[in-house]
């Protein structure tokens, strides 16, 4: 029982609490890659984007909270610049060109960040201390905010893309672009707000995360490629599917650090996907034929 | 249809001129041993990026894993000389018998999916060989494996100079554009085109195409994991770095650059690739700046690479098929 409230208890927690940060991080991957095709290599870059601009806003005005609205703002304007004129040029391309044009793009932000805020590590100091009792244990302010914060955002986005029209033209553009197009819909616009709002979500995802991570230039590559997993997952395009993909990563990730270092657990969590991938070779909910 | 005019299908003298003409490119005085060094680079990933053109030009499979073969193979050769075992020989056998086994598991699985799929799937598992290696103190950890000796070939003639070095890294690369050339030209490459073209067709039309997409695989696997094992003659040291997945997408934009299918274009582009780091990271410390809004332009505007350019000036179409 001590064992249980101990240890188990708050590494559960730390699983959900990265669980949902990592579902809005895969959520924005996987809607741009049902709409371009495109598996965003730079989406790792708007997340770091993110935790940088929330420490240019917070040294400007001091509010963590000014940050957490500003900065994926700022980075959703910067997704949007990007779409417009490296992603749009290659809508009726191979996806391939997408691809390698997203991945010289994370080249660019990842140097430009480390030209700008130097290659240190940093940290932003969350915005409220101190630690709540729970179920016989006490556990950070900060990381339930978190918690509380993803899964509204989660429920949120959710909400916009059953409840909306503007959620609901989204969906339609992945399920068929085209003929959305024919119905008078602008779809490129539809494109180019949707980058946009992923790259705020990334962004956001950043912010949340960094007082309980650290912010380097390089923070983003090791997500994105957990990211890529919670998308292959869930199965490519499935939005339902990224978010418990997600959350199944982020449980197995927090629960193996308490047998394995944390060497073994990168493996694990390959080795997890590898064998999910051959039993269930599209993954959670993927669909036979999308994508492939 | 004669011999002599099927060897030209294969070979273009143009080829021969450009492979004839490096081999005395250490005679021009200006070729110090950094410069030797740097032509080794320039022509190893060349060589890599060439094979990396098997899969994504021929084929339509983008590999986002080739640096685990090329890492592996590094590996595979630094432990045999680390072990006093100085054959370059030996060094390639081992590094075959590793590569081969890796890329026999990464092919089964990968060539199973096509796309996207394909892509995630080489670079994940070239993550697990990246991290089983730069956390297994066995093998150096994050350090890896540094001052092994130089191989040697033929008795005691050891690879021990940039000059040596340079001319064993040409040989290969001579050697591999033939086998890819052979390749590429023969039956086998055209249903690799027919597949890259659509792949459902050539299924109908009998091919197994899975077992075509893993031989392909393989064979680019080799050929870059072969390329490995001489780095380490060439730097005394084989790192964990080399397999970062990063590594693997400068392969992809050494392809880009250079041109997909077109096999010379490649090597022109690896060349060019390690020219360009070099030359722009000794007058600025953004150097990845300018090679990622390289790879943007190259993408956007001249999706041929840079053999492409003679078309953009009315030149000669480059064939992209075989």
């Amino acid at each position: 029982m001590d064992y249980l409230v101990a240890v188990l208890l708050p590494q559960l927690l730390h699983g959900l609490v990265f669980g949902a940060a990592l579902g809005l991080l895969a959520l924005g991957l996987t809607v741009v890659f049902g709409l371009l095709g495109v598996m965003n290599f730079a989406h790792g870059e708007l997340y770091m984007l993110g935790a940088y601009a929330g420490i240019a806003v917070i040294g400007a005005t001091h509010s963590f909270w000014i940050a957490l609205v500003v900065a994926p703002l700022a980075v959703g304007a910067v997704g949007a610049v990007t779409e417009v004129t490296t992603l749009r040029p290659l809508y009726r391309r191979e996806p391939l060109y997408g691809l390698i044009l997203t991945f010289g793009l994370a080249l660019v932000f990842r140097e430009g960040a480390r030209q700008i805020w130097g290659g240190d590590m940093r940290r932003i100091a969350p915005p409220f201390t101190g630690s709540t009792p729970l179920l016989g244990m006490t556990y950070p302010n900060y990381r339930l905010f978190l918690l509380a914060a993803s899964s509204l955002l989660l429920l949120a986005i959710w909400l916009f893309f059953t409840k909306t029209r503007a959620g609901i033209l989204v969906r339609a553009a992945v399920q068929d672009a085209e003929m959305l197009d024919g119905l008078g819909v602008n779809v490129p616009r539809v494109f180019t707000l949707t980058f946009a709002g992923s790259a705020a979500l990334a962004a956001l995802a950043g912010l949340l995360l960094a007082p309980v991570f650290t912010v380097y230039p390089q923070m983003g590559v090791e997500m994105i490629l957990l990211a890529f997993i919670v998308v292959i997952l869930g199965g490519m395009g499935s939005m339902g599917g990224s978010v418990i993909a997600a959350f199944v990563i982020g449980l197995a990730q927090s629960l193996l650090t308490l047998w394995m270092n944390p060497q073994r657990v990168a493996i694990a969590i390959f080795a997890i996907m590898i064998v999910i991938l051959i039993l269930r070779p599209r993954g959670f909910f993927g669909r036979e034929g999308v994508l492939e | 249809m004669s011999s002599a005019l099927s060897a030209r299908a294969v070979i273009a003298p143009r080829a021969l001129i450009v492979w004839f003409s490096l081999l005395l490119l250490p005679a021009l005085p200006f070729m110090s041993k950094f410069y030797l060094l740097l032509a080794f680079d320039a022509l190893l990933f060349g060589t890599v990026a060439m094979a990396l053109d098997l899969l994504m030009g021929y084929t339509g499979l983008v590999s986002f894993g080739h640096a685990a073969f090329f890492g592996l193979g590094a590996y595979a050769s630094a432990i045999v000389l680390e072990r006093g075992i100085v054959s370059l020989w030996a060094c390639l056998a081992f590094a075959v018998l590793v590569v081969g086994l890796y890329a026999l598991v990464v092919s089964f699985f990968a060539t199973a999916r096509r796309g996207i799929y394909f892509a995630l799937l080489t670079l994940i598992f070239a993550e697990v060989v990246y991290t089983f290696f730069r956390y297994t103190q066995t093998f150096g950890g994050s350090d890896g494996i540094q001052g092994v000796p130089s191989p040697r070939v033929l008795g005691e003639f050891a690879i021990d100079t940039p000059l040596r070095n340079y001319y064993l890294v040409l040989v290969y690369l001579g050697l591999a554009y033939l086998a890819c050339r052979v390749l590429v030209t023969s039956h086998f490459g055209r249903v690799l085109v027919a597949i890259r073209e659509n792949e459902d067709r050539a299924r109908f039309l009998g091919y197994n195409v899975q077992r075509y997409k893993m031989a392909v695989c393989m064979i680019s696997a080799l050929v870059t994991g072969l390329g490995g094992a001489l780095y380490p003659g060439r730097s005394a040291f084989a790192t964990p770095d080399l397999m970062l997945w990063t590594v693997s997408g400068e392969f992809i934009i050494m392809v880009m650059i250079g041109g997909l299918g077109t096999l010379a274009g490649p090597v022109v582009g690896g060349a060019f690739f390690v020219l360009l780091q070099e030359k722009v990271s000794s007058y600025v410390d953004w150097y990845f700046i300018v090679i990622g809004l390289v790879l943007i332009l190259i993408v956007l505007f001249m999706p041929r690479g840079l053999l492409g350019i003679r078309e953009l000036l009315g030149g000669r179409r480059w064939r992209t098929t075989a």
